[in-house]
């Protein structure tokens, strides 16, 4: 008997359903069950949420967070534009070599990235030697360690995404309003904030949340860069479980991130769907 | 006035790029010294510690291990990847709401979640011994998406009258599978393999729950040894790790051009 359409789609799509599906979908409900259980309590509980939120700690983490996620943004915007600007007044030539000098970074592994901030910011490192070998401090600068430099290495990692969302919109726009405005004798910093700035909102809005989500859910640069003073949910999750052996409170901190991943899935959906559209 | 303007802007894009590649380009630099701690610029030039890397047991275990995880993951991500973008973006069936939503979820989670997620049920099942295996499985699940994302877009722009054509002239449709869909389908397919193959050979967040004794990687191995070691070894494997990196960017400026990697 030939196999009916359907049957032939169920069967092309079965091997990576049933992986994805045992690997991924499973054990996220089954991480949902174990953040609403405990070991001590009988039944559903919010015992675990509870006691993060009684956690100096994980209340701390959660704050530093939306901090060092906001922080990194607008940094990425202040260097994002420069970059997007810069990249569409080069001429044919130089494009090609700025767009590789954009995208390369992303290819690299975000140890490596990180790596190169530790060898800038440790007490030994090269801002340290500079400072001192020109008598600006006596003693070196603590940054590695420190918000600052998780913040640091997160805007690194995710300038190029910035900066390719604002090229996206800018590069739709008439380069030609920007000289009218100039040669009617705006100022470039006005011809900045009324012309450029308004026409890249949809770059703008599209990289804020797409840098916005990927700065709440970096692991690897906060746990090289922030070491473990300086605790985020992500490294948090980590710690939890294999520190303190905590599962469930690295559950419970597991579930927050999902949802605050969902709100910005649904957030880029929803802007996608609404606000890019009144632009087009 | 206007001079003045072009000339701030300029230089905010150098300092926008040297923030963006000083730190790679200064450990490149600082790995070929000779001196026992990171200077830049080094004084003296050697390649010490390229010699002394090569002679560490766990960096040839790990990297080969990283090339054998990730060629694996690859291939299997790839044969489950365009055999599901088939289904959707020809199929006609009910469900495929369902899949598409099941299949791309490890792109809507955390990373770091997925990694806990699944190390939790492996140790309930009291499999986390098996590294290997466990880092394979985990590889396919995080770069299936990316396959599936690219063959489904690439397939969903061919024209259906060639397979239509093909069959219609007698072909079985394996062999038009084989013959037609495949070939047409293959930018998508290149572009979904070498997303996959890099995801997988980076991967940190996922990794470091399935690592252990038997089976580790080489991004995992080198993010611990960090935290313990204060000489240029770390800086070494970053240069080796470029250009790896560096040999994949050619092969996709070469084939399918270097956006793929811009979409997030």
């Amino acid at each position: 008997m030939p196999m009916s359409s359907t049957q032939r789609d169920w069967a092309l799509s079965l091997p990576a359903f049933v992986i994805v599906g045992l690997l991924a979908v499973i054990p996220a409900l089954m991480l949902f069950v174990s953040a609403f259980t405990s070991p001590d309590i009988e039944g559903f509980t919010l015992a675990n949420f509870d006691k993060l939120w009684n956690s100096k700690l994980a209340t701390q983490a959660f704050w530093r967070t939306i901090r060092v996620a906001l922080s990194v943004t607008v940094i990425t915007i202040i260097l994002g534009y420069p970059l997007a600007i810069g990249f569409l007044r080069a001429n044919a030539r130089l494009q090609p070599v700025l767009l590789t000098l954009l995208v390369f970074p992303l290819m690299v592994s975000v140890v490596v990235r990180a790596y190169g901030w530790i060898v800038v910011l440790s007490p030994s490192g090269i801002l340290n030697q500079t400072l001192l070998a020109m008598g600006l401090v006596s003693e070196p600068v603590e940054i590695l360690h420190t918000e600052y430099a998780v913040i640091l290495g997160e805007s690194q990692l995710l300038l190029p995404y910035m900066v390719l969302s604002l090229i996206a919109s800018l590069q739709k726009a008439d380069s030609n309003l920007e000289e009218a405005s100039m040669s009617l004798g705006a100022n470039p910093v006005t011809t900045f904030f009324r012309i450029v700035v308004p026409v890249s909102v949809p770059g703008l809005l599209t990289g804020t949340l797409l840098v916005f989500a990927l700065a709440l859910t970096a692991f690897a640069t906060p746990l090289l860069l922030g070491g473990g003073r300086t605790p985020l949910l992500t490294t948090l999750i980590y710690t939890f479980a294999f520190t303190t052996f905590d599962w469930s409170a690295a559950a419970a901190v597991g579930l927050i991130l999902i949802v605050l991943a969902l709100v910005f899935v649904a957030l880029q959906r929803w802007v996608g769907a609404k606000v890019l559209k009144s632009y087009e | 006035m206007l001079l003045a303007g072009r000339s701030l802007s300029v230089a905010m894009m150098v300092f926008g790029f040297l923030f963006l590649l000083g730190p790679i380009l200064i450990v490149v630099v600082s790995s070929f010294t000779s001196a026992s701690y990171l200077t830049f610029p080094p004084t003296e030039y050697s390649v010490r510690w390229y010699a002394e890397v090569f002679s560490l047991s766990w960096f040839t275990r790990s990297i080969v291990s990283s090339f054998v995880i990730a060629i694996i993951a690859t291939a299997i991500s790839a044969v489950v990847g365009i055999l599901v973008a088939r289904a959707l973006a020809r199929g006609t069936f009910k469900a495929k709401a369902l899949v598409e939503l099941v299949v791309l979820t490890p792109l809507l989670l955390p990373v770091i979640v997925l990694g806990f997620a699944l190390f939790n049920i492996l140790v309930y099942f009291a499999l986390e011994g098996n590294n290997f295996v466990n880092l394979i499985g985990g590889h396919v699940l995080i770069t299936v998406p990316f396959v599936v994302r690219s063959v489904w877009s690439a397939m969903a722009g061919t024209d259906i009258s060639l397979e239509e054509a093909s069959l219609g002239l007698g072909a079985p449709p394996f062999v038009t599978f084989m013959n037609v869909v495949l070939p047409m389908a293959r930018p998508g397919i290149v572009s979904g393999g070498i997303l996959a193959f890099t995801y997988s050979f980076n991967d940190v967040s996922l990794s470091i729950f399935l690592t252990g004794p038997s089976a580790t990687t080489l991004p995992v191995q080198m993010m611990s040894h960090i935290e313990y070691s204060a000489d240029p070894t770390p800086a070494a494997i970053s240069t080796i790790m470029l250009t790896i990196t560096l040999v994949i960017f050619v092969i996709t400026s070469r084939t399918v051009g270097l956006k793929i990697f811009a979409e997030k």
